[in-house]
């Protein structure tokens, strides 16, 4: 309940300074319009030439890339201001010793207690793409099929903010290895069906980095109704990729000896 | 001569420090190959027996890895951390040190990125012509020269806004939908073909990989050639209007 406070009073406080910059809400609207204009134009055009790729449809595509912008945009607004180029802001500059002083869990603090409301504005679009191919699809998804999408969006949003702290723990152990660009890089395969790509990448995506577990399994589940494999490896994922976020968290505050020392 | 020798100089101090970074150039590399990757992941679905997708994509790959340009970093955070200004006092032009660290980043990225580019073309079994290689090198010279324009441009909004990035993610989004990479523009549907092909975009990428994959070159290093013209104008004017506008701590 404390930490729901702390993120409710720190969400609150960054939409009062967003607000404040309102040439910068513009240029976020601009930009989440043309990204995801961008997006659907890509697929529109592969639309124009095939039916199905890789078995989805065209429908399926918008549901997967509107669960897809959704994700992202919970993610760029929760967990990227805070776990954003971790070695730098978090270890060089000494915020975590800051983080370390206050009353408070320093995992929640370093990786929650910040927001960007305005990448909010991806998650409407993303909704609203979301509206659009259940709309186009023949057949409309069932009560099972809502619950277990959302079911699996949570998982998915888990291992997200998983992801990003077990990447952030590296710096740890190794403080100059910056991935950043290499995850928000690998994070654009998210947005295809894991069924469109080679075998190799297609496991990669399910078990190694499972990219795959936050929009594709959600989208298919939404849409071919609940499947309880999926649904439990999706939740499995979710607390196992969880309770070693928090464990490797631990072990690198054991070996963190501070910025200045 | 001086010009070249200074570049050369700056070429030579930026790839050195570049080198300690290698780990995230390795990065960078991924950044620019994931999107020709999908695109070849998802033209393949859509055309599996046609070996001309694959070629195109890698070479897609190759050239993009030879021309990606980071002036939005390197350039515009000069002019949000006032350091342009030791850049100004120095008696040369200022964008012969942006022209250096951009060739040295790009040959970082081609020599990390080209083991990606060797592997992937031998498991997709994919085969190049030498003559259509070698057709194709002027055109990546022009194309290299064209991003290294557009994103100097967009960087240069940094005189008047905080929000480069945006304004060069946007260019970014249009170079890859009317560029090549989201499309080959021969499956483009007709109207859109005809306008990616009159933009400047469709030099940077599409028309070079298409030559280097064997199309028959029909001299559109012209169409390039007029883009970089009008880009090379744009970029002075802009430069002289936001030099005029900068201002820095100390100045």
């Amino acid at each position: 309940m404390k930490l729901l406070q702390l993120f409710g009073a720190g969400f609150s406080m960054s939409v009062r300074r967003s607000v404040a910059f309102r040439t910068n809400l513009l240029f976020d609207v601009v930009l989440a319009f043309t990204g995801l204009g961008t997006t659907i134009a890509a697929v529109a055009i592969v639309f124009t030439r095939t039916d199905t790729v890789g078995g989805w449809s065209k429908a399926e595509f918008l549901v997967l890339i509107g669960t897809y912008e959704l994700i992202t945009g919970l993610r760029s607004a929760f967990i990227d201001p805070n776990l954003s180029w971790f070695p730098d802001n978090g270890i060089r500059n000494g915020k975590l010793d800051a983080y370390l002083l206050q009353p408070a869990p320093s995992l929640f603090l370093a990786s929650l207690s910040l927001s960007a409301p305005l990448a909010l504005i991806q998650c409407v679009l993303g909704a609203g793409v979301l509206s659009w191919g259940i709309g186009t699809a023949p057949d409309k998804p069932d009560l099972y099929g809502v619950l277990s999408w959302l079911l699996l969006v949570i998982a998915g949003l888990v291992v997200t903010w998983a992801l990003s702290v077990l990447l952030a723990c590296l710096a740890f152990w190794a403080p100059k290895l910056q991935l950043d660009v290499f995850y928000h890089s690998a994070w654009q395969l998210g947005r295809y069906p894991t069924d469109v790509f080679a075998r190799p990448i297609r496991f990669a995506l399910t078990y190694v980095f499972p990219l795959a577990l936050i929009a594709a399994v959600p989208s298919s589940a939404l849409l071919n109704g609940p499947n309880a494999g999926q649904l439990a490896a999706g939740l499995l994922a979710a607390a196992v990729a969880a309770g070693l976020a928090a464990l490797a968290w631990r072990a690198g505050l054991r070996r963190y000896t501070g910025a200045t020392s | 001569m001086r010009t070249l020798s200074l570049l050369t100089f700056r070429i030579r101090q930026q790839v050195l420090e570049w080198s300690g970074a290698w780990w995230f150039l390795l990065t960078l590399v991924v950044q620019a190959v994931i999107a020709p990757l999908i695109g070849l992941f998802i033209w393949s679905a859509v055309y599996p027996d046609d070996p001309s997708i694959t070629r195109y994509y890698v070479a897609i790959i190759l050239v993009t890895l030879m021309t990606e340009s980071f002036e939005q970093h390197t350039f515009s955070n000069r002019v949000y951390d006032g350091t342009l200004s030791h850049e100004l006092l120095r008696p040369q032009p200022v964008v012969l040190g942006v022209i250096g660290e951009n060739l040295a980043i790009r040959g970082w990225l081609t020599l990390l990125g080209a083991p990606i580019v060797l592997v992937t073309a031998i498991a997709l079994h994919t085969t190049f012509a030498w003559q259509s290689v070698l057709l194709a090198i002027p055109g990546i010279a022009l194309a290299a020269v064209l991003i290294f324009l557009f994103t100097f441009l967009l960087s240069l909004t940094a005189f008047w806004t905080d929000r480069v990035h945006p304004v060069v993610g946007f260019g970014s989004q249009l170079a890859f939908l009317f560029g090549g990479t989201a499309a080959p523009i021969g499956l483009l549907p007709d109207g859109w073909a005809r306008i990616a092909e009159a933009l400047p975009f469709y030099g940077m990428h599409g028309l070079p990989a298409e030559i280097a994959s064997g199309k028959q070159y029909d001299g559109s290093l012209g169409y390039q050639l007029g883009w970089v013209a009008v880009l090379t104008i744009a970029a002075a004017a802009v430069w002289r209007a936001g030099i005029r506008r900068y201002t820095a701590v100390g100045s």
